[in-house]
This record gives structure tokens, sequence and C-alpha cells, in this order.
């Protein structure tokens, strides 16, 4: 039969469904090429695994996340997270909208595949989001916390360490230079408009406490004057 | 689905095709309508309607989806048209929740999803508890042609979908549009093409040929073998990220490169664009995009575009042949201004108005606006910036990759250069050469941190995932080395840099980046009716799988096909470019298609059009969110 055009293979299935042969009808509908029919009718019969392969191999990834939604609701977290885990298009759907409506699934998804890298970035972007300074701060500490446990990340948990610290020196710099913003500057954006405030001592200060190299240095502070010349 | 017989390759016919559809969407809603419309279409509808079409049709006001605020007051017809995203199912499903109810007075909801309907946005809907108070419909909108050889599917985020989130969206759009120029021309008898994510393609177009076959049997003289087209080429943007990252020198690159063309369209000051072509521009102002409301700024929308004789000489050309092209198109708007000597008689009058003076005005006026863009461009050619960007990136095409370079790229970063400027040319070097030192690594990422701000380590972090900034330790693993493309190889084989090439009157598509021809345009020349054969090594060494198949169909109905289409001499050659294009490669293609005359006929098909900065834009996304703190 699989030669012929045109047999709706999906009906046929779904008669054997209806006459209680669930097997029977499962393999019958592996003939049926077309995954809009072929999928939501394995998700009636409950065979949701193979439902959400077929949905896979047909690159429909509307129908993907579709069986996805349908399962989410219907399991367990932790299953949930297990049939996904193994199944890259799966996960990518799920990460992505996750990351735009429900973060905590993100969390607890990386949490659970002790993807430490990827749980703090979710941390970062909240931190990003805050408008409150104290939770921004806060939310930082937790994400390079959670990198300072594994060696391949201790350079970017130093760099959120870092970022902490130059952003409590920008607020204090918000507190003396009135009318000013420092807050959310880079460091080199920093120093530039500290020496276009002629303010060179304090410029000098942050330079060396993150180390900045010379070079730099003084190609900022060189655009910084002819800036401060030009508004003089 | 069209099934329309077809004797030659006419994109305009798709476009005839997207209007009527367009106006069956607003017939469909009888009287004055307001249109809720998803702001990721605005640009591909003015692409092809005029904005005169809305009032014709009763729309009484537009509104975008993201403002999320509908007066409704206007009408009690409401028409959402919005692309099938389950964010857009999202909002529309909160905005029939929250219109006014009004006793004696029900709002009518139309929904017209692009380009389909899925069982996905009607469960969003049900969840959400409106799927019955709203008729929902498809607005299947795929190909929107760009130029005659240009198809395009408009796609703003393919980038972000194939490579950093791998939700693979757009392939599955990709193999829909393809299919419907099956469905129109005949099946692509070869179908050739490089990269992993271009073989997912190929699987889903394939799967959909079965699919049309299992929907109706009397469809198989349809999906008998093309004798208009001969070949598909698939070209997976992974397999050659240089291309894009590299700053483009033709006149166009350099317009998207310096203000950014969207649509085909670009913003410019009322100044360049030039007090004459104010009153015109606004009448063509194509865009259904700018909403009754909208501010005037000073910036104004030009449709750049072939039907412009001016920007046509132009576009296609090295930044350095402009000035003398447009001093020859002076020169010949000149002459004919002057010919109306030469015609006596009324009637003879006649005709030199309506077919010399008329273009010549508005030649006149074009060249204007390009004369004020040329000068523009110059300035900032002759920046030291983008003098040294330009040195660095030759450097390392050309394969040295010194502390020079380095330093270099250290002192852009500290004089301040755009952070897409910088993490490019980064990125350049770790494609070219198989990642970065892990010291030198370390180091670049501190100076990007330092200098653009810590949240950047979000986007390290995405171009570290999508390969294009990596360490060497990541980047020259075995398993990367399968899906990289090996540039160290390929540039004396392909002859990737040269030079000695002629801007002016090029004789090779180097031509387009001065001194570097792009991997991809010269990728599809190769593969042609023969397949792959005899560049067995150059493709083992390009990133990702290789694949190269043959369509067939029944001997029976590739005869009748035969008879009904009649044997062209002059082959169409699709070349589908899978997560974007640039136009130096638009540029390329052209000039290989110019070539080819006579026996050949090159279209390009595409995701979009990108450029470096939208690949490093769409890396930034996450790091961009950050509203104003206190």
């Amino acid at each position: 039969l699989s030669g012929k055009r045109g047999i709706a293979f999906d009906e046929i299935a779904k008669s054997a469904f209806e006459e209680g042969r669930g097997r029977l009808a499962t393999q019958l509908l592996n003939y049926e090429p077309r995954a809009g029919r072929q999928v939501p009718l394995l998700m009636s019969m409950e065979e949701d695994e193979i439902a959400l392969d077929k949905a896979i191999e047909s690159t429909d990834s509307d129908l993907v996340f579709y069986v996805l939604l349908h399962l989410k609701k219907k399991l367990p977290i932790a299953t949930f997270f297990r049939i996904i885990n193994d199944r890259p298009l799966a996960y990518s759907l799920i990460e992505t909208s996750a990351r735009n409506i429900d973060t905590e699934l993100l969390k607890d998804l990386y949490y659970q595949d002790d993807r430490k890298s990827d749980g703090a970035n979710v941390i970062l972007r909240e931190s990003l989001m805050q408008e409150n300074f104290t939770t921004r701060i806060d939310k930082l500490k937790l994400a390079s916390k959670l990198l300072k446990d594994s060696k391949e990340h201790a350079l970017d948990a130093s760099a959120l360490e870092e970022s902490i610290k130059l952003l409590t020196i920008q607020e204090s710099l918000e507190r003396d230079v009135f009318e000013e913003t420092f807050v959310g500057l880079s460091l080199n954006d920093t120093i530039f408009k500290l020496t276009r405030l002629g303010f060179h001592p304090r410029a000098n200060k942050i330079r060396s406490e993150f180390k900045m190299p010379d070079k730099r240095f003084w190609w900022i502070k060189l655009r910084g004057l002819v800036a401060k010349r030009e508004w003089a | 689905m069209v099934a329309e017989r077809a004797t030659e390759f006419d994109p305009s016919k798709i476009k005839d095709q997207a209007l009527r559809d367009l106006c069956n969407v607003l017939e469909g809603v009888r009287g004055k309508k307001s249109l809720v419309v998803d702001k990721a279409l605005s640009g591909p509808l003015g692409l092809i309607a005029q904005p005169s079409l809305l009032q014709d049709y009763g729309v009484v006001q537009l509104h975008w989806i993201e403002d999320g605020s509908i007066d409704y007051a206007a009408s009690k017809n409401i028409l959402y048209i919005a692309r099938c995203t389950a964010k857009n199912a999202y909002s529309i499903a909160s905005q029939i929740k929250n219109a006014p109810r009004i006793p004696g007075q029900d709002f009518e909801h139309s929904l017209f999803f692009v380009p389909r309907r899925t069982p996905l946005c009607d469960r969003i809907l049900e969840d959400e508890g409106v799927f019955g108070d709203v008729t929902i419909n498809e607005y299947p909108l795929y190909f929107i042609p760009l130029e005659p050889d240009v198809l395009s599917l408009e796609l703003d985020d393919a980038f972000e979908d194939l490579y950093l989130h791998k939700t693979y969206t757009s392939i599955f759009n990709s193999a829909k549009a393809l299919m419907l120029l099956q469905q129109q021309y005949g099946l692509f008898p070869r179908i050739t093409g490089q990269g992993d994510k271009g073989k997912r393609l190929l699987d889903a177009l394939l799967r959909m040929r079965n699919e049309a076959a299992a929907e109706d049997a009397s469809t198989s003289m349809a999906l008998a073998p093309s004798s208009i087209i001969e070949n598909l080429v698939i070209i997976d943007r992974e397999t050659d990220f240089v291309t894009p990252l590299l700053t483009q020198l033709t006149y166009e690159g350099l317009i998207d490169e310096i203000f950014g063309i969207n649509n085909s369209h670009v913003e410019l000051e009322a100044s360049v664009v030039g007090a004459a072509m104010q009153g015109p521009a606004e009448a063509t102002g194509r865009s259904v995009g700018t909403a009754p409301a909208a501010p005037q700024g000073k910036k104004r929308k030009v449709l750049l575009e072939g039907s412009d004789r001016v920007f046509t000489d132009l576009r296609d050309n090295n930044f350095s042949a402009v000035p003398a092209i447009l001093k020859k198109t002076a020169l010949r708007i000149d002459a004919d201004f002057k010919k109306k000597d030469d015609y006596k008689t009324v009637s003879e009058m006649k005709t030199y108005v309506t077919k010399v003076l008329g273009p010549a005005q508005k030649d006149r006026t074009s060249l204007s606006m390009h004369f004020n863009i040329a000068e523009i461009i110059q300035k900032h050619i002759n920046t030291e910036l983008f003098e040294k960007t330009l040195e660095v990136q030759q450097s390392l095409i050309a394969g040295y990759s010194s502390t020079q370079q380095h330093e270099l790229m250290a002192e852009l970063i500290a004089r301040g250069a755009s952070l897409e400027t910088v993490l490019r040319l980064l990125c350049l070097y770790s494609c070219v050469s198989t990642g970065f030192k892990p010291k030198d690594f370390d180091l670049f990422r501190r100076e990007i941190l330092q200098g653009y701000g810590y949240e950047h380590v979000l986007t390290l972090d995405a171009l570290d995932k999508v390969a294009l900034l990596q360490s060497r330790t990541v980047a020259g693993s075995t398993a990367a080395a399968a899906t990289r493309t090996n540039y160290d190889y390929l540039r004396k084989p392909l002859r990737l840099f040269s030079e000695s090439v002629n801007e002016s009157d090029p004789d090779d598509i180097v031509y387009v980046y001065s001194v570097y021809a792009p991997l991809s345009g010269g990728g599809s020349l190769n593969p042609n009716s023969a397949g792959w054969k005899g560049f067995e090594d150059v493709v083992k060494n390009v990133g990702g799988k290789t694949f190269d198949e043959v369509q067939k169909g029944e001997d029976k109905a590739v005869r009748a096909r035969m008879i009904l289409d009649g044997q062209n001499e002059k082959k169409v050659t699709v070349v589908f470019f899978l997560g974007g294009i640039t136009y130096t490669e638009i540029a390329a293609l052209r000039w290989i298609a110019k070539q080819e005359e006579g026996k050949r006929q090159i279209i390009i098909a595409t995701t979009g059009i990108i450029n470096g900065n939208n690949i490093i834009r769409a890396a930034t996304t996450a790091a961009r969110t950050k509203p104003r703190q206190t």
C-alpha cells in the first residue's frame, strides 16, 4: 500500500484505533506522510512521545511547540524535562519561549542540567531589567556566586564582581558630582566622562583600581580632553 | 495553493498574487474597519501595496499590535494581520479580551495569520478564552520580489532563529516558499547545497513533496521536474560568516553599512533627499507602516530599487567607481535636456516631453540625492577609524595575523569605535584563524567588557554559541572542525584573496570587497547541473554537510511537462541563501549572471538581507533590553 498515492492513512488508523487496536493504528500512522494529520491523532491516542518525534521530523516548529505545550500541562515537570532533554529542537523551543515569558522555568531547566553559565545569564538578564539599584547588585552577586563554583567560568565570575565594583563607584560618583549620570556606563566611558568633566584624580584612581593598560587609558584621556576643549 | 502554469520564470506574478491576496484579506471584512498590524509586517506589506490601498478598502485607522491601543470608537470591525507567533497570539488574545463591552454594540474581530494558521496559535487563543470571538484566517505571504532577480522572505529574525536559538521556524517557512515555486514551475531537477541547516531545508523540502503527493493524487503533473528551472542551490549562511562580517564596499553595500536598508527603504535626512524629492517621496512613501498618528521627523524614507535608473547604474559597483558614474550620468541627463532642439513638430515635441523630458527630470532629482549620499559615504570612509578597520580586515583576509592586528583592534576599542565594528573584527579574526589563543581570548573579552559594559557577558556568550567568537580550545576541537569552514585551506583554490582587481571594470567578483571574493558567491558558481563534481576537496573544507539531490518524476509526467512547457534554452538557477544574504553577494551574483547571460538566468532567493551589524545586533539582544536605571 505504501507506494500508492492519495491514501489517507490517518483515516484508516483512526478507524483502527476506534476498534481498539491501538498498536495497529500507530503502525499504520507511520505510513501517513502528512505530519499535520499524524501528530494530533497520535496525541489523541496518547502516544505523546511518538507524536513529539513525528512533529520534530516534520521540521514544523509550531507543530513541535504545540505538542510541547500539551505535554507541559499534562506531565510532572521532571518528566517533561527528561523528554525534552534528548531532543535538541524541543529543548531550544522551550528555552526560547521561557526566556520571554517564564524565567523561573528556565532556571529550573538549567539547574537540572547543571548548566551554570546559562543559569547565571538568566539572573544577569534579570539584573539588567532591575530599576532598583540594590536588587540589581544582589542579582549580580547571585549570578557571580553561581559561576564561581566552576573553574571554566572563573573569568565570567570575576567580570561580574568587577561590574559590582564599578556600579558601586558610579553610584557614589552620582552622589558627589551633581546632575551627572554614571550608573550603567562602561569602565572606558566612565573614565572618559570624568576626564571631560575635569575630575582627573578620580579617573586615575579608577584606572589603577581596574588595572587599565596604559595605552588604553591615554587614548581615552586624549579623547576626553579633546571633548572638553570643544565644549568649553 | 497556486497551480498556475508558467512557461518562463516571472517573479512579478508572485507580487501580483500577494497583492490580490491582501485585497482579499481586506475585503474579507465588509465596510469600515480598524486595521491592527504586526510591526514586523509593516515593511513587507509596504513593498506589496501603496498606502492608498488601505483607504480604498475602507480602513479608517491603522494601529500596531505592539502598541496595544485601539480606538474602538472608530469602527466596530477590528482586523488583525500578524505573523503567526506565540507572542502575537498572546497579545491579540489580551487585546480582544480587553475590548470594551458596550451593550448593543458588538465588535467583530477578524484575524489573518501570516503566512499560515497553526494549531499552536489556535490553541493559545482557545486557552485565553477568545477563540469563539474571532474569525481566524490565513494570508499566505512568503516570497516578496524585491527586484526582478531577488526574492526575499523578509524574515528579520531568521538569523536568531537559525543560529542563536536553533528553533528553525525559518527553515519551515523557506521550504514552504520553495515548495510554492515547485508547484508553479515544477520540481527543481537538482538540489545541491552546503551546510547543516541547509541540509535540514532540503529534508523539509523533500518531505513536503511527499506530503503534497499524499494530499492529492492528481497533482502529480505539477510534481514532475521543471523544464524551466535547472537547479536549486542552497547556501547556509553558517558556511560563510566571514563575508557578512567584512565591510561591504559596493555603493548599495555601503549605504546599508552606514545608513541601514530595511525592506528596500533607507531613512535619510531631509536635506540629503533634497527639496525636489520631498514631494514625490511623500507620495510614494509606500510603507503602509506610516501610522496616521506617526510624528513627522526630519528623516525621510526613500525606496531604493531598480525602477530608479540612476541607482541601478550605481548600486552594484565598487564605491571607487561611483564618482565617475555620477559624472557620466550628469552629462547624459544634460544631453537629454538639450535634445529638445531636435524635436520640431508638435507630435515630436509630445514624444520628447513624455519619453525624454519626464524620465530625465526624474533622473535629475535622483542624481542630486545620490550625489549627497555619495558625499556622506566619502566622508565616512575617509575617517581614520574606517581606514584602520579596513586595514585589519584586509590583513586578516590575506592570512596575516600578527601582533600588529591585535594592537590595532585594541586601539579601535580605546578610541571608542562602535561595538558592532569591533565585534565584527574580533569575530572575523576568530573565523579565519580557528579561534583566539586562550590568552588573547581572555584579553579581548576584558577589553570588550570594560569598553562597552559588563552586560556584554551575554553578547560574548551568544557569539561563542554561534561559533563566531571562540577560544582555540573550543574552536579547534575535532567536533567543531566538522562544522567549521577552513579559510586557510580555501584561500588558494578558490582565489578568495586578490590584490589586483580592476574596481571600475571588474574582471572578478573580488571587486565587491576590493580584495576578497565572497566564498558564498564562488561556492554557488561551482555546483551547476553537474553537481559538486571536481570540487570535492573544496567543499570538504567548507563547514557542514554537503548535499546533492536529483529529483525525478514519473516518465509520463515528465514528458507531458516537456510538451506543455517546451524546451527552454535558457535555464534558471535559483540560489537560496538560508540565514540571509548581503548586498555585496547579490552584486557578485549579478556579475556572474551577466557573464552567463544567454545560457543561464540566476534568481536569488533568501530569508532576508543582512549585514555584519545585523548579526552582531542579533547577538546583543539580551544585553540591549536595559531600561533606564535609577
